[in-house]
């Protein structure tokens, strides 16, 4: 406890600030936390089925993920304002034909689920 | 007066750390695996090594066991090459799902584009990448013709990316030692923000290669670069923690000279020994994941790393030095642990 509110002071004063960012040798900066965690199921607008193969693109950055058997892709990306998402069937008829749609997603919290019917072709 | 004082705090905030040892730091070598043949790889890794990786369910398990986990808690995945395993993202994604923000040293030979994406997707915060010269004596140390155009690339697929904490590293040896103003300017060219120097140490393979290892002048001159381009305020260039530097110390780093091995920082190694960090003598090692809880070991161990009043022999006996430096960096004891194996404080001094 004692220890804590020692260290809690030191934080405080400017003159050890910055060890409390530190590396270890031959490793890596600190993460600074900034990120923002998306996931999300890709479906088919008439049946509901899921689709494999969407390439979903986060058209501000150059991430992109290809969803799963299960329709779903994530990832985690930088933090914004607002996140447009393009969806792209990039395999042709292997899992249907899909006409391409974008959204764009507000964030609420630093994790965003959400869902998305795709029109057949 | 001023630094009479901040010394003097400095010190009790290391013993506090030390009383407190909050984990905040967890290297997972996950690989012994490599895909190069560094001259002076001081665990000799190879790609053919006979140390199979760890599955990623043993680590995740011992992962379980830090609880609660610290504010700025992160796992470093290091190796050998942690981008030889297949499964790399999948390990990141788990980590994060586990609890864990991670990143990760490479040497840049498979970061490409793609890897870059899916690592990113993964949720990787941080990179460290090594690049160890200009071409031709980056490609000499790293044993690789290739292999600068690959760090090169490595490096600018992670400066583009706004999310990343990156930096790059470089091993200082009597044939890039010359080269470090052209590095330097390099580096400018591809607004690398961070920037960091080590040196190599006589252990592995670099044991038998007096060309690797600095001589006492190189190493001043060194420091004196260091300090001369942190003043220029272009890039944040810092010595590593590897040693106490005595009147270099405020002039190298942000903050003075504090070997966190075993007092903030842990390690998972291959085998699932449990040590500070991966490249310490394996004699510190305190306990196995496969036969220990690895929260109970970093709780009730490492004393060794805590108390480190153990390193005040051989030279260090007598060292007016000694407060500041309390035996230089943990790396730097072997074997019997009768004596420093470098005091970087002596090579200014000589």
């Amino acid at each position: 406890m004692i220890s804590n509110w020692i260290r809690n002071l030191l934080r405080g004063l400017s003159v050890t600030s910055m060890v409390f960012v530190f590396q270890a040798c031959y490793g890596t900066p600190q993460d600074m936390k900034y990120d923002m965690y998306i996931e999300g199921v890709v479906k088919a607008r008439a049946t509901g089925d899921p689709i494999q193969g969407i390439r979903v693109s986060l058209t501000e950055t150059d991430q992109y993920e290809f969803t799963d058997d299960r329709g779903v892709f994530s990832f985690y990306t930088d933090i914004a304002t607002s996140y447009p998402i393009l969806f792209e069937d990039e395999d042709g008829g292997q899992n249907g034909a899909f006409m391409t749609r974008d959204t764009v997603l507000d964030p609420e919290n630093y994790t965003i689920f959400f869902e998305i019917a795709l029109d057949r072709e | 007066m001023f630094e009479y004082f901040k010394n003097k705090l400095f010190r009790r905030f290391k013993n506090n750390e030390a009383n407190i040892h909050e984990l905040n730091y967890l290297f997972w070598e996950c690989t012994m695996r490599c895909n190069l043949n560094c001259l002076h790889c001081g665990s000799d890794c190879s790609k053919n090594s006979s140390s199979d990786d760890m599955p990623l369910e043993d680590f995740l398990s011992a992962l379980d066991t830090i609880e609660p986990k610290s504010d700025n808690f992160m796992v470093v995945l290091t190796g050998g090459e942690p981008l030889m395993r297949k499964d790399i993202e999948q390990c990141g994604r788990e980590i994060r799902k586990h609890g864990a923000r991670w990143s990760m040293v490479t040497n840049g030979y498979l970061y490409d584009q793609e890897k870059h994406n899916a690592l990113l997707n993964a949720g990787m915060g941080a990179l460290t990448i090594s690049l160890d010269g200009l071409e031709e004596s980056h490609n000499w140390l790293r044993n690789n013709k290739n292999s600068f155009a690959r760090a090169d690339n490595a490096i600018s697929l992670a400066r583009s990316s706004t999310r990343l904490n990156f930096d790059v590293v470089t091993c200082v040896n009597r044939k890039n030692i010359e080269e470090l103003p052209l590095i330097y300017n390099y580096l400018l060219s591809k607004s690398v923000k961070a920037w960091r120097l080590f040196t190599i140490i006589p252990i592995g393979r670099a044991a038998n290669n007096p060309e690797l290892i600095l001589t006492d002048q190189q190493f001043t001159e060194m420091l004196g670069f260091i300090s001369r381009t942190r003043k220029l305020k272009t890039i944040d260039i810092k010595f590593s923690c590897e040693g106490y530097v005595g009147k270099f110390e405020s002039k190298v780093r942000d903050s003075g000279f504090f070997c966190r091995a075993g007092i903030n920082i842990g390690s998972v190694l291959i085998d699932g020994s449990i040590s500070a960090c991966p490249n310490i003598d394996r004699s510190f090692i305190q306990g196995n994941i496969y036969s220990d809880n690895l929260f109970e070991v970093w709780n009730k161990k490492f004393q060794m790393f805590r108390d480190r009043k153990w390193t005040k022999t051989g030279q260090c006996a007598g060292c007016k030095d000694y407060t500041d430096c309390q035996g230089n960096g943990m790396h730097l004891w072997h074997g019997d642990k009768e004596n420093v194996l470098v005091c970087h404080n002596e090579k200014i001094s000589n």
